[in-house]
């Protein structure tokens, strides 16, 4: 017994001695994060999101895995905004990295470099559902914010990482031309789409619509996170009809009853749009994310 | 656009002119002449102002781009310092958490309320006809400072005859980050034995806790005061190991230290009818001793899956040099699918199977024996959709020694099917229809039947996003 104890013990230390050797080990909450860490790290960085692009990052579950993750990594890049409320803070208990705690230079919360939108004035109660007195944190689907997030990102890597900071200014320079370029593309292409009265699954594209000029106008879910009822949706059939709104937007990972039933009644297209990078195949870059959403946008909105 | 201003004035002072000369008594032909002169005088106005006005528009918009791209692409107008104290609670929420959940259920079975109580083991199931307050929790959690994190739980219960009862579930405070991946937890808390045990009432799949459990470790689980470490081993895979030292006595640490009440088997503190002396502990050789070993395994994007070993070792009071031994293994495999909304669709396995060896009486004695208990649940949740879980459980339990198995309650061999549907309406809140049937030896007809219906509200910070 005594034996086996020894080289169990043996065999977890060596395993341990062969870890790879990145100039900064990164851990985001998102994919969309770790698309722009990526771009701005480099080779050099080592980037690992802790959720996939395909599941919505305010229901992920605390899993032994991440545990892993987190303890070894420099920097936590998290969206913030109460966003990770729900698995984070025990997962950076169990963790147990004093590099990546609240407060610590390798601990990045993004809400801070954005404005919000969405902020709750007044009191705020779960009689309202699941709303975000902080403000809403979706906000990494306005391309504009993508280049806010890209900046404190170098900057706080070259802080971490002095040796790197002239390669990650340049790549952040390159970021943020090719997003420039991109913006004005997007913005042409979507150019019909602008001022057009819209219709959301969840509150979670304001700021995909307030980047590109149309407005949500109600919610297929009654309330934030509260599954749309009967009554709710004979109500979205009556002000589809009375308002002539033309398109339904919603992410790939909830239930198409609703949004079926109301194309069935009032025949508003619908666009299923990715919100994060990986939420659908073949979209791996921050850029990618975007190139899909217009292009999806363009082909079934713009009417 | 100083030009547009000079064209703009001099027309007026040249329209208050033809106002002043567009005097009656003119001669005709100069009337019309100058009312000519001063239409188009009139349209050339229009035009420049229509021209300044578009030419005013342009510039706007042009303005507005130019400050657009130099804050969003060149210069973030509102980067600011995230390791400025200020900024501190902001994304960890209010400082200190502060969490109320009521668990209550209405039952009815076929067996009684005496019969119920003992086939309901847990002293937060729901275990007689009628209603039961099965467990109000306060807890109460924060970082401490840069060194700790402390939580409390407190729980109110309803007993029996309407006493309200207070008990400190849980006190501890854990260390947040000590070299070499360990964390040293101390005060009053679950023992880290299984996957089950630690966890509080309102988490559990099911309306009851497992009957191996109850058995083994009492109605309230296995708690007690004591100190653990936690070591997060450096390999490729999560794997942590645990080691730890608690108080045996009290009535929280059942199969150890407990004081049962004479020869009576029914009592659950009382095993295999032996006569329990009164020991308490002397030195560090009369505390509880655990270990648990975890592993973490993503199999797949959807698949994940726990497995743990857990150990056991303290004295009883049987005897006076007399041991318990409890072993104990978990696995736990979750699928989730690629798209999942607020956690839906999954599916869950959750086994446990765990061995006792009861040392009983001391060598001197003649009635000594070692008492071997063992039992298994297992149980499968499957998130239909949003909101909805269907979950159904699987027990059994057997002993063998001791005066006889039979008529003990807490030592039968019995076996349980649960079936049970769960509705979350939000996180926070919660109904849950489970029906049991039993199968057990020391009841008279040799089964029973309950139903229960089980809801549970949850205030504060404390049960946020649970599933």
């Amino acid at each position: 017994m005594k034996q086996c104890i020894k080289h169990a013990l043996l065999l977890f230390l060596l395993v341990g001695a062969v870890n790879s050797e990145a100039a900064l080990r990164v851990v985001t909450t998102t994919e969309d994060l770790a698309a722009i860490a990526r771009a701005i790290g480099g080779a050099g960085v080592d980037v690992v999101s802790l959720t996939p692009g395909t599941r919505d990052p305010h229901f992920a579950e605390a899993k032994p895995s991440m545990i892993r993750k987190v303890s070894r990594a420099d920097l936590l890049i998290l969206i913030g905004a109460d966003m990770e409320i729900g698995w984070l803070p025990p997962l950076l208990q169990s963790a147990r990295n004093g590099r990546v705690q609240s407060g610590k230079a390798g601990y990045l919360d993004l809400s801070l470099v954005v404005p919000l939108l969405g902020k709750m004035a007044g009191p705020v109660s779960r009689a309202m559902g699941d709303v975000h007195a902080k403000g809403n944190p979706h906000y990494w689907l306005d391309p504009r914010n993508g280049a806010r997030m890209a900046r404190a990102i170098a900057i706080r890597f070259g802080e971490l990482d002095p040796p790197g900071q002239a390669d990650y200014q340049t790549r952040l320079a390159a970021f943020e031309q090719t997003l420039k370029q991109k913006l004005k593309e997007w913005q042409t292409t979507l150019s019909l789409i602008r001022g057009q009265a819209v219709i959301a699954y969840h509150t979670s594209f304001i700021y995909l619509a307030d980047a590109f000029g149309f407005s949500i106008v109600d919610e297929v879910e009654p309330m934030p996170g509260i599954a749309p009822s009967a009554a709710h949706l004979s109500q979205l059939v009556q002000q589809i009809k009375s308002e002539q709104i033309d398109l339904l937007i919603m992410e790939p990972y909830y239930e198409r009853r609703s949004a079926r039933y109301l194309h069935d009644q009032t025949g508003i297209r619908i666009a299923v749009l990715p919100q994060s990078v990986g939420a659908l195949p073949k979209i791996e870059t921050y850029v990618d994310l975007f190139d899909r959403i217009v292009a999806i946008l363009s082909q079934t909105g713009g009417g | 656009m100083f030009n547009h201003l000079h064209r703009i004035t001099s027309m007026g002072i040249l329209m208050g002119a033809c106002a002043i000369f567009s005097l009656p008594g003119l001669a005709a032909e100069d009337s019309s002449l100058l009312r000519q002169q001063l239409i188009e005088l009139q349209q050339q106005m229009q035009q420049s102002q229509q021209a300044y006005q578009s030419r005013l528009q342009a510039l706007e918009q042009r303005l507005k781009q130019l400050e657009l791209e130099k804050i969003t692409l060149a210069n973030p107008a509102i980067v600011r310092d995230q390791t400025s104290p200020s900024d501190l609670p902001s994304s960890q929420g209010s400082p200190l958490r502060i969490g109320l959940s009521g668990l209550f259920a209405a039952g009815g079975s076929t067996a009684d309320n005496d019969e119920l109580e003992d086939l309901q083991g847990g002293g937060h199931d729901p275990n007689r006809n009628g209603f039961t307050v099965q467990n109000v929790e306060l807890s109460l959690g924060a970082t401490v400072d840069p060194y700790f994190d402390a939580q409390a739980n407190i729980i109110f219960l309803v007993d029996r005859e309407g006493e309200t009862e207070v008990e400190l579930e849980e006190a501890f405070m854990t260390t947040r980050h000590l070299p070499w991946g360990l964390q040293v937890k101390g005060g009053q808390y679950f023992t880290e034995f299984g996957r089950q045990n630690p966890q509080h009432p309102h988490t559990w799949a099911f309306a009851d806790q497992p009957v191996v459990l109850s058995r083994f470790f009492g109605g309230d689980g296995l708690r007690s005061q004591g100190a653990r470490v936690s070591w997060l081993a450096p390999t490729p895979w999560y794997s942590e190991l645990y080691l730890g030292a608690q108080n045996a006595n009290g009535e929280t640490v059942t199969s150890f230290l407990a004081e049962g009440a004479g020869g009576d088997p029914t009592d659950p503190e009382n095993i295999g009818g032996h006569v329990l002396i009164d020991r308490d502990g002397r030195d560090q050789s009369d505390l509880l001793y655990s270990a648990r070993w975890l592993n973490g395994f993503d199999l797949s994007d959807t698949l994940s899956m726990n497995v743990g070993f857990s150990g056991l070792i303290g004295p009883n009071t049987s005897g006076r040099s007399t041991e318990t031994t409890i072993v104990g293994t978990d696995v736990y495999l979750k699928w989730q699918p690629a798209y999942v909304q607020r956690g839906f669709p999954f599916v869950s396995w959750h086994t446990e199977v765990l061995q006792r060896h009861y040392e009983a009486g001391d060598s001197a004695d003649p009635t000594q024996e070692t008492l071997k208990d063992w039992g298994l649940f297992s149980q499968v949740l499957w998130g239909l959709r949003p909101g909805w879980v269907a979950g159904l459980r699987a027990e059994f339990a057997e002993a063998d020694g001791g005066v006889s198995t039979d008529d003990d309650p807490f030592r039968d061999r019995r076996k349980r099917l649960s079936p049970n549907l769960t509705w979350y309406p939000s996180e926070y809140s919660k109904l849950r229809l489970q029906y049991n049937r039993d199968w057990a030896e020391h009841l008279d007809g040799g089964n029973a039947d309950s139903l229960f219906l089980q809801m549970e509200f949850s205030l504060g910070s404390h049960a946020a996003h649970t599933f």
